[in-house]
């Protein structure tokens, strides 16, 4: 832990020359611009920042990467609050409590409470990141073939659960459709190129941040455009600042969501969205007035911003100690990575010791510049939201197109944008979740990888696979899941479990 | 589970019921393509590292779930195209009309101008044209509409101008 702390501090004071301190500010205040347009998303944003960063040096272009997603994560409150609209999926809890308190003339006051939820569970989160990534890393030490393969599934598994929490099977069919196109292209122990038919360019298989580009980016041009109504905001009039009373008084539900948030955010593919909607459903069991919730209960407003804002470090920390992203922005994340020759995965602590601390550093200073831009510069900041969409959505569609072919000179890349977005848009039309998604395409690999060489190495046994204890225990709750998920099973153990009241994670 | 709406599910909405059914054919075509992949035996490898070993488990998956899909729709008469609770025919067929008004501009642009017209060029043409035709209100006067294009004129030259000199400059990418 010392170490840690020599390298966190190390990093930290590396932060303070001029040049990174600008990036820093640019990157944040870019991510909150991001993060309040509805359509724009924080996936959308660190995807097409990873395109224009992948020239400079891995520790700036990954720091304002870090900038960009913790600051649109923390701006999507913005719009939730002012427009009953949220900036990001992930701040759809906040628009419930947000709204109703504009509307009652306590905007700025919900601005302001929101932007220090967001700045404690960045931190809450920050501090977990720091103590458990360390100890998941050296845990992960221990995986092999099948626990990663298993790791695989249970990600997709969860994901497609808790992004789709009415009806997981479009989850999963997201996820397994993720997983497929991770299947085009070259294979990782042959170099079998598969359903290639001869096209050089399917041989290199589709890229990641082309397909995020076009599902995040494109699609949500279509959706946007598609719809006959547009909101645009008018502006907060009352105090910004918080009183520290005000804050002090919620420290529990504060602790309470950062850490729900944080855990949210460590599972493959799930994110901040649940991690605002779990710490939102906990406060108001926990809470004296849960009558208020809904409207207009500052309470949950802070609880559903600290979880989305602890989320992102919680995501975080398996893009770096297991190679799997906790949610669709850290998906790019982990991808901007490899790009820049880090690689994250169980050997971290190993390779490259110091980086999970210089990511901690990362989220600290990204973590203030929402404190301060946020409570200084929301006002003008709300001029963003006054732009119209037909304004807004073509310049987005070009930076769609130059940002999917910035990273390989590659035509063929606008291509795969194109089709992902038509295809996510079709997606999201009929309800399927974008996150498992994602997830499929990045899993894919250490899922077919994995199950081959397991088999391999049990000579075509499939015991391995579920007696090996970490697999065992893995492949348990994924079961599990999958079963308790199937509407009869479901209505058996109701039935059983009767008296026993059951919250719902997502009213 | 599914979720139930008012409107009865008619011909060309029951979403999920064709879309099971796209699955299910999908997951079979990738399971036959993964069944006739080589096998590499003749290379001497592991039978069990057969590329298309995980693309045939994943078709059968997905044809397993595509059918489920479909027997769920067929059984409880679901539907799930988001935005026809509550919208009438004239606004479906609006949001189709703006949906492939985007969709055209939007491949116009990036599959036929780009790389056939200098990059700036082809981001002004298509910054404009967008502009103007989604903002084209018939009930506008001519200066109104004057006005109009001239802001979107002013916006195309702006973002042709800057998203070059940035992407170009600044982050030394190579432009489309």
């Amino acid at each position: 832990m010392a170490d840690g702390l020599g390298y966190f501090f190390a990093a930290l004071g590396g932060f303070l020359a001029p040049a990174t301190l600008f990036n820093i500010g640019w990157a944040t205040l870019l991510g909150m611009t991001v993060g309040m347009l509805p359509g724009l998303t924080a996936t959308l944003g660190v995807a097409l920042l990873t395109t224009l960063t992948f020239r400079m040096g891995a520790s700036d272009a990954i720091l304002i990467l870090v900038c960009m997603y913790v600051g649109a994560i923390y701006g999507g409150s913005r719009s939730a609050i002012l427009l009953n609209i949220p900036g990001t999926p992930a701040n759809a809890a906040s628009a419930l409590d947000g709204f109703p308190l504009a509307r009652a003339g306590r905007a700025g006051e919900a601005l302001g409470l929101a932007t220090v939820g967001s700045f404690c569970g960045s931190f809450i989160g920050m501090l977990m990141l720091a103590l458990v990534a360390p100890v998941l890393a050296e845990f992960a030490l221990k995986f092999g073939s099948t626990e990663f393969f298993w790791l695989a599934v249970f990600g997709i598994v969860i994901s497609g659960r808790l992004t789709s929490v009415d009806d997981p099977l479009k989850g999963w069919i997201a996820g397994v459709l993720g997983l497929l196109v991770a299947m085009v292209g070259q294979e990782g122990i042959h170099a079998y190129q598969r359903f290639s038919y001869g096209s050089t360019d399917l041989a290199g298989g589709f890229g990641l941040l082309p397909a995020l580009v076009g599902a995040f980016g494109f699609a949500e041009v279509l959706q946007v455009m598609k719809n006959l109504k547009y909101e645009t905001v008018r502006g907060a009039s009352d105090r910004i600042l918080p009183r520290l009373r005000e804050v002090a008084q919620r420290t529990r539900t504060i602790v309470r969501s950062g850490l729900i948030g944080t855990f949210m955010g460590l599972l493959p593919g799930v994110g901040e969205d649940m991690g605002a909607w779990a710490s939102y459903a906990a406060a108001r069991r926990a809470s004296k007035t849960p009558e208020e919730y809904g409207k207009g209960s500052l309470e949950g407003l802070i609880a559903s911003e600290t979880g989305n804002n602890a989320a992102v470090p919680g995501a975080i920390i398996p893009v770096l100690t297991l190679a799997v992203p906790g949610s669709a922005p850290a998906a790019v994340l982990l991808a901007a990575m490899f790009i820049h020759g880090v690689r994250p995965g169980p050997l971290i602590m190993i390779e490259f010791p110091s980086f999970i601390f210089e990511v901690v550093a990362m989220v600290f200073v990204a973590s203030v510049a929402i404190l301060v831009l946020g409570l200084l510069l929301t006002r003008p900041l709300l001029l963003v939201l006054r732009v119209s969409r037909e304004k807004l959505m073509p310049v987005v569609f070009v930076l769609c197109t130059v940002g999917s072919f910035a990273i390989a000179s590659r035509v063929f890349d606008i291509r795969v944008m194109l089709g992902f977005g038509i295809l996510g848009f079709f997606l999201r039309e009929m309800k399927y979740p974008m996150a498992p998604f994602v997830l499929g395409i990045v899993l894919g690999d250490i899922l077919d990888k994995n199950f081959r060489r397991g088999m391999v190495l049990s000579d075509g046994s499939l015991e391995p696979f579920f007696t090996r204890p970490i697999s065992a225990v893995l492949a348990t709750i994924t079961i599990g899941v999958i079963v308790l998920a199937i509407p009869p099973v479901r209505r058996l153990i109701g039935s059983l479990v009767r008296r026993i009241p059951f919250g719902r994670s997502n009213p | 589970m599914g979720r139930k709406i008012g409107l009865r599910p008619g011909p060309g909405l029951r979403a999920d019921f064709l879309f099971g059914l796209v699955l299910v054919a999908l997951g079979i075509a990738v399971a036959f393509e993964s069944w006739h992949m080589p096998r590499l035996t003749e290379l001497g490898v592991h039978p069990m590292t057969a590329p298309g070993l995980v693309p045939g488990l994943l078709g059968l998956v997905t044809a397993l779930l595509g059918g489920i899909l479909t027997t769920r729709s067929a059984r409880t008469g679901d539907d799930s195209i988001a935005g026809v609770v509550g919208s009438d025919s004239r606004n479906l067929s609006r949001q189709a009309g703006r949906f492939a008004l985007t969709l055209v501009l939007c491949l116009a642009y990036a599959v036929v101008l780009v790389g056939r017209v200098e990059f700036a060029l082809a981001t002004g043409l298509f910054v404009f044209s967008f502009i103007v035709l989604f903002e084209w209100n018939s009930e506008r006067d001519f200066s109104g509409h004057v006005r109009a294009v001239v802001f979107a004129s002013v916006e195309a030259v702006i973002v042709a101008a800057l998203v070059t000199v940035v992407f170009e400059r600044i982050f030394l990418v190579r432009l489309p």
